[in-house]
């Protein structure tokens, strides 16, 4: 083949397949986002030697962990901290999906533990997914704190976070990783639960060994070294007119206050099997979870992720940069619990991935104000070259894909 | 009328599967059991349902029908992904009486008038795949609920009905597999307005949906699905040649769903028997 | 394995409906049954029968077309058992209301008509019937117990599908009975060889199927009558 085309963000230059699932080995892995610029080089998913993703190995070993032994150490952190005084023992963050549904379920019916749910909430809810925040704090029966963001500031960091990082999600996840032990310290509550252990989806195996995540996701000891939406606290500060108050939400929690407090983050799905078709059901038996009532654009899925608009437009970006779609991400995960096989995941990708989701753009762009325009130059701009290559039409194509129909294929 | 209490069968590849707004595939077991199951004890009719067919582009249920044609002498309905006046054909020559339309059908109405003179109305079964809107106005999907179409789903019956369908099956997408109940009003709206019988499908739970829904609802006929799968799959665990493909987390673990009263035809007929309503109970 | 003779039935195809629940009902209890239009094959077989779905005008036109009229009639003549299903019993009337006045193939006098779109009460009627539905005996005499339903009790549920049902001309001709919502009909004649259902055992469960076990009985005995 020619000339090598250059690879963006560090991005490995050839571009490969797991022999399992059908995700790709340019995947990134979940970066400390303070520390997020464009200039990132990104961890990315490792494929074996013999075609096998790490995600894909991470679940192999699943079938092999004692599932009693991990719930019995689950039940002894329990103990150790639930209280009978009425006084929150355990925050389970959540914005209403069926993971937090059942997290906060199980914790709470299935262990007696006294839960307080949090929520950070999505930058647009979509009628159907508030509806299941409703049910979830009403039907399943939760006190529920939401905290509503600074509207002005978050709509300026998400256009700024398209602008320089392509990746509008970038100040949901910000307030979403520091919130909780924010509530935690002023709370005075110990312990926080997650959901799925981050290695699920493809993680250095590393991070999987414990259950707890390294400190250093949410824990900063210099404010200059933190960026937002891509950009310096100080640059925000004096370009945007904003002041620190302002951007104080997005930031972590005190270094110094955490080390004090002894807050645990854990993951329940280390301690519980996680089957994600499961929880969508355990969420509608108990919580009065709904699925999204027509299929979520870009997957065949209709109950992951459906609470924020944005939502859908985040994994087009990640279909931008890496040339990965949400379809393959849900495949990805779906192969991996057995209940497609990499036929179906393959079939699906090839009707899915990459389709844009047009039905909320128009309200997402106006929300933050940015043209239309402007984000279709902006995602040409974040196409790496070693990814993305022009049609004998002239309309942009992936040179890989998982079913090998890309231009370079 | 003798109102039927039809069993439907959500299929994926092998497997018998069963979600909840017509979302979820959840595995329960292998449909030959639980299809002679059900004709052995009582069921008036039998409905398959592809429920991948669309996601796929292929049609698999061949063998299945094959086999169930076979070993039962009541009428199986088929449906999932037929596209074409061939895929008709086909599986109604592997032994299917009846088929079922709803995306082809939507996308290009003529089919129904094509499929009715070419097989008889009687043989053509229109499927309405609903879910009510914020604005109360009731909406037609397709892809097993997947797409939006923007049809409405009254004027879509009535001119199904002039197309030449023998009877329709409404499908309330947002009660199916819930165990609420079935809808009502858009059962009854739909009966009410068209001259071929109309079949409820999706939403019951305890036996009392069965009289509402044929009482209240004006349905002339009853298709169940959850009650029956896990009240079968409570006695028997057949899946486990097929745990190679699908979610079989459920039937492995012995567990029950909550929302939903198992129950056997035999008890939903005595139940419609003892509350008046005509049907073919035999005790 | 019986060495017992297997009786060859000819299922008549004239491109209308599916034959193969016939069919496998028929091989289900012994029987050697070809679904055929030659005519040769139909005057050969021991036993014939008409099924049918669809209009009553498309069928006839089909009857004609593929020039199955005479073999019919020639086969009916012969006396050897003949059942017709469905369609295949409005078939053999004089004449049906469906699309104007088509005329049929007037083996049993009488007419076919359609259900009314309303109930004697004024309820909305929903056609086609499709569901199951009773099957009696109106006359209480010895027609039923010398039919092939002899081992079928009255009052006995059978599978329908039809919006047309048949009028005898002469009553003697009729069978069975059947009341959708208030209307009485006639769901069966018999008239010499020819037996007729509108109703259709081969979905109609294990009584449908004894029905069918009937069918092969009388083939078997009438063969043996006639030589066999």
């Amino acid at each position: 083949m020619g000339n090598k085309k250059e690879a963006y963000y560090g991005l490995p230059e050839e571009v490969k397949f797991c022999t399992r699932c059908v995700m790709s080995n340019q995947r990134p892995a979940s970066t400390p986002e303070f520390k997020h610029t464009i200039d990132s080089k990104k961890t990315t998913l490792n494929i074996g030697e013999d075609g096998i993703c790490d995600a894909c190995r991470v679940n192999e070993g699943k079938e092999n962990i004692d599932w009693e032994k991990r719930e019995a150490e689950l039940i002894k952190l329990l103990d150790k901290h639930r209280r009978n005084d009425g006084k929150y023992d355990c925050i389970v963050p959540g914005s209403g999906g069926k993971d937090s549904a059942y997290q906060s379920w199980m914790l709470k019916y299935k262990y007696g533990m006294n839960p307080l749910t949090i929520t950070w909430p999505p930058i647009l809810y979509t009628d159907y997914g508030y509806q299941n925040w409703k049910n979830w704090v009403e039907i399943g029966g939760f006190d529920n704190l939401m905290f509503k963001q600074n509207g002005r500031i978050m709509k300026l960091l998400t256009r700024l976070s398209i602008e320089n990082l392509f990746h509008p999600f970038q100040t949901f996840i910000l307030g979403q990783k520091n919130l909780a032990p924010k509530i935690a310290i002023n709370y005075d509550i110990p312990l926080i639960f997650y959901g799925e252990n981050e290695a699920e989806y493809g993680n250095p195996i590393a991070d999987d060994a414990s259950s707890l995540r390294d400190k250093s996701y949410f824990s900063m000891t210099h404010l200059k070294d933190m960026y937002l939406a891509g950009v310096s606290i100080e640059e925000l500060m004096e370009k945007y007119d904003v002041t620190l108050a302002d951007l104080m939400t997005f930031l972590p929690a005190d270094h110094e206050q955490l080390e004090k407090s002894k807050i645990e983050v854990h993951y329940l799905g280390y301690y519980l099997k996680w089957v994600p078709q499961e929880v969508y059901y355990h969420a509608v038996e108990h919580t009065g979870f709904k699925a999204r009532p027509f299929r979520t654009q870009g997957t065949y899925s209709k109950y992951n992720s459906i609470d924020d608009k944005i939502d859908d437009l985040h994994y087009y970006t990640t279909f931008i940069k890496f040339g990965i779609g949400r379809t393959t991400y849900d495949a990805s995960q779906e192969i991996r619990n057995k209940h497609l096989t990499r036929e179906e995941g393959l079939a699906l990708v090839r009707k899915f991935d990459g389709e844009f989701p047009d039905r909320y753009f128009k309200d997402i762009m106006q929300h933050i104000d940015m043209t239309e325009e402007r984000f279709f130059e902006l995602a040409d701009k974040f196409r790496s070259p070693h990814l993305w290559g022009k049609d004998s039409d002239g309309s942009w194509k992936l040179r890989h894909s998982v079913n090998k129909t890309g231009l370079d294929d | 009328m003798n109102h039927r209490v039809i069993a439907r069968l959500d299929i994926k590849g092998p497997n018998l599967v069963k979600g909840i707004h017509l979302e979820g595939l959840r595995v329960m077991g292998k449909p030959e059991d639980f299809a002679s199951y059900y004709y052995e004890n009582g069921a008036d009719e039998l409905l398959y349902m592809d429920v991948v067919a669309s996601l796929y582009d292929r049609n698999s249920l061949k063998d299945i029908i094959t086999r169930t044609a076979n070993e039962v002498f009541i009428p199986l309905t088929v449906g999932g992904g037929l596209r074409t006046i061939e895929d008709i054909t086909e599986v109604l020559r592997y032994g299917a009486d009846k088929v079922s339309l709803n995306t082809a059908a939507i996308k290009n109405p003529e089919i129904i008038k094509q499929a009715a003179e070419a097989f008889g109305s009687s043989t053509i079964v229109v499927a309405i795949e609903a879910i009510k809107q914020n604005d109360g106005k009731y909406l037609c999907y397709t892809d097993n609920a997947r797409e939006y179409t923007g049809v409405d789903a009254f004027e879509w019956a009535q001119r199904a009905e002039e197309l030449g369908a023998g009877e329709l099956i409404i499908t309330s997408v947002d009660k199916e597999g819930t165990g609420e109940g079935f809808d009502i009003e858009l059962t009854k709206k739909i009966s009410q307005s068209v001259k071929i019988p109309v079949i409820a499908h999706g939403g019951p739970g305890k036996l009392e949906h069965f009289k509402e829904v044929l009482t209240d609802g004006c349905a002339d006929a009853v298709s169940v699905a959850s009650m029956l799968h896990y009240s079968y799959a409570a006695k028997n665990k057949s899946v486990n040649e097929f745990s190679a493909e699908g979610n079989v987390t459920f039937i492995n673990s012995g567990k029950t769903f909550g929302k939903i009263d198992k129950a056997e035809i035999q008890d939903i007929k005595k139940y419609l028997s003892d509350n008046n309503i005509d049907c073919r109970y035999i005790k | 394995m019986s060495s017992e003779k297997k009786y060859q039935v000819a299922i008549i195809d004239y491109e209308m409906g599916n034959m193969f629940s016939v069919n496998h009902a028929c091989k289900y209890v012994g029987l050697n049954s070809i679904i055929t239009e030659n005519r040769d094959v139909i005057l050969n077989s021991d036993a014939a029968i008409l099924p049918g779905v669809g209009a009553f005008g498309n069928c006839m036109e089909n009857l004609n077309k593929l020039d199955l009229i005479s073999p019919i009639k020639d086969f009916v003549a012969s006396g050897k058992p003949f059942l017709g299903i469905c369609l295949g019993l409005q078939l053999l009337f004089t004449e049906s209301e469906e699309f104007g006045v088509s005329k049929g193939l007037n083996l049993v006098e009488g007419n076919v008509v359609k259900f009314p779109t309303e109930t004697s009460g004024g309820k909305l009627l929903k056609v086609p019937q499709i569901g199951w539905n009773h099957i009696y005996n109106a006359k209480n005499d010895n027609h039923w117990s010398n039919s092939i339903l002899k081992d079928t009790s009255t009052k006995e549920f059978m599978y329908f599908v039809h919006s047309y049902y048949v009028k005898p001309s002469d009553e003697r001709d009729i069978l069975t009975m059947t009341n959708y919502e208030g209307i009485e009909y006639c769901s069966g004649v018999k008239k010499n060889n020819i037996t007729a259902f509108q109703f259709h055992p081969e979905k109609s469960g294990t009584e449908g199927i004894k029905i069918y076990q009937n069918w092969s009985s009388e083939i078997k005995n009438y063969k043996k009558k006639n030589n066999g």
